[in-house]
């Protein structure tokens, strides 16, 4: 018998879980014989997975239907992971400038060209003004309407979970675009998408239905 | 042919893929992108097209590893929708108290890994899922879970304890527990057996952990072998106290399951 106590506590439980569907007395014993210290977690473990057979074996068939819309919480965990990904590539990337890590994170709006965000522009019923402001997340995501994130999501043609993870991310300054100042131009704070809609020269037709979006 | 796992078990081996799990990442591996995406939305075992989280989680690391951040971003919110549907069963609204935001912790948690998944192909922990995405998965919410449930146990109202119990009513609950927990898996009355899990689930902890390691898992109460590994030495307290437990948890199990009409 291989005993190794050191193992950390997360592989025991991956170990322990992955070895039956349903754990029984000898492999609770067994492993708890291997890692003494983990003995408590292991037996807390155990008994967990037994409980949550009251709410049916693990089948992805008799588990609750796909949401055809995004939900929330998958918008959030995108979020969460480009932030983790941000961080991640930003520690290993060292001396690397805060625009350059920035440009790696998925941005839906960054493969379009002159010609494609015009063309989004009049897809979405609104301008180049606003297009832009919501390429560098200048829009407070909560107060963008999900019928116009998932507008943008099929104009794009790519998830609506990546379109809503892209509006949460931290407000950004495109780094392909020319700018003129004595300064690197910054983020700017956000503002409301009614805000938005009406401080971006759009036209009368155009801010309406905007608008109506929100209710 | 899909990269092979750099895992080990606890013996020091490999862990595998499931043949049929390598099957469908070497179909998928020559797809385009349309096609896998339209294919990851299919969740029936009996379609062609489906994929199973094995292989789902195999491609978007294989995305993160080219550093294809726009599949891994198109692939990853599938997963994670596909893993929400598993998490509404496992975590319904009716089991605690803003089940909703523990769903949310989930997935959130679980974004993660694929964030700090090693593009170098280091040792992670993303292997599991591609061997036994279930088992993994459970591994992973499980602390969660009882984390919020440690967290929320005052907020949920609990059988009052009466130490009156009737004799017989336990005797019933001692035969059922018995019965439900020594089937052999064949002849398992799943909607019976899932019924007395959740009752068991309304204990205390520490009195459901007893019922089920002298019932379910079958250990003694105590032994007088001090090698022998008993529900008393798992939980580091004595025969008595589980004795104690037992007792406790046989007379609310007994008003539970008269309630509910389950015991007759």
């Amino acid at each position: 018998m291989n005993v190794s106590d050191s193992t950390p506590l997360k592989d025991v439980l991956y170990a322990f879980s992955m070895a039956r569907p349903i754990p029984n007395a000898e492999l609770l014993d067994d492993f708890a014989r291997r890692y003494p210290t983990h003995a408590a977690a292991l037996t807390d473990f155990a008994v967990s997975i037994v409980l949550d057979l009251a709410r049916g074996e693990d089948d992805e068939e008799a588990a609750h239907a796909i949401e055809p819309t995004v939900s929330k919480a998958v918008s959030r965990a995108m979020s969460r992971f480009q932030n983790k990904l941000f961080e991640v590539q930003q520690s290993r990337t060292t001396g690397a400038t805060l625009a350059a890590t920035q440009s790696d994170v998925v941005n839906p709006f960054a493969p379009l060209d002159r010609k494609g965000f015009r063309h989004l522009a009049e897809h979405l019923n609104c301008n180049a003004v606003f297009v832009q402001m919501l390429r560098d997340r200048e829009i407070e995501p909560a107060t963008i309407p999900p019928r116009f994130t998932q507008k943008v999501s099929d104009e794009l043609s790519v998830p609506m979970e990546l379109v809503a993870a892209h509006f949460a991310a931290q407000p950004q300054v495109y780094g392909g675009q020319y700018y003129k100042s004595m300064e690197k131009p910054r983020a700017s704070t956000r503002v409301s998408f009614e805000d938005a809609v009406k401080q971006s020269g759009l036209t009368e037709e155009q801010q309406t239905y905007l608008l109506g979006l929100l209710s | 042919m899909a990269r092979a796992l750099t895992k080990k078990d606890q013996d020091g081996n490999l862990y595998t893929r499931p043949a049929f799990v390598e099957e469908k990442i070497d179909g998928a591996l020559g797809q385009d992108l349309p096609t896998l995406l339209r294919r990851s939305q299919v969740t029936q075992k009996s379609n062609p097209d489906f994929l199973p989280l094995e292989c789902l989680v195999h491609l978007i690391r294989e995305f993160r590893r080219q550093d294809d951040q726009h599949a891994m971003s198109t692939f990853l919110p599938v997963l994670l929708r596909r893993c929400e549907s598993i998490l509404k069963s496992k975590v319904p609204d009716d089991y605690l108290p803003m089940a909703e935001d523990v769903r949310e912790e989930i997935l959130g948690e679980f974004s993660l890994l694929f964030a700090e998944d090693n593009p170098q192909g280091a040792t992670t922990e993303l292997d599991y899922y591609e061997c036994k995405f279930f088992h993994a998965f459970r591994t992973f919410r499980m602390p969660i879970i009882e984390r919020a449930r440690a967290e929320r146990e005052p907020l949920v109202s609990l059988p009052a304890e009466d130490k009156s119990g009737e004799e017989q009513d336990i005797d019933e609950v001692l035969s059922r527990l018995s019965e439900e927990f020594r089937q052999p898996a064949t002849q398992i009355n799943h909607a019976s057996r899932n019924e007395l899990l959740r009752a068991i689930e309304t204990l205390p902890r520490d009195q459901a952990k007893a019922v089920l390691l002298c019932y379910f898992f079958g250990f003694s109460e105590e032994s007088e072998d001090p090698s022998e590994t008993t529900a008393a030495t798992l939980c580091d307290v004595t025969g008595r106290t589980i004795r104690n437990r037992l007792g406790r948890a046989m007379n609310a199990l007994s008003k539970i399951l008269k309630k509910e009409d389950l015991c007759q």
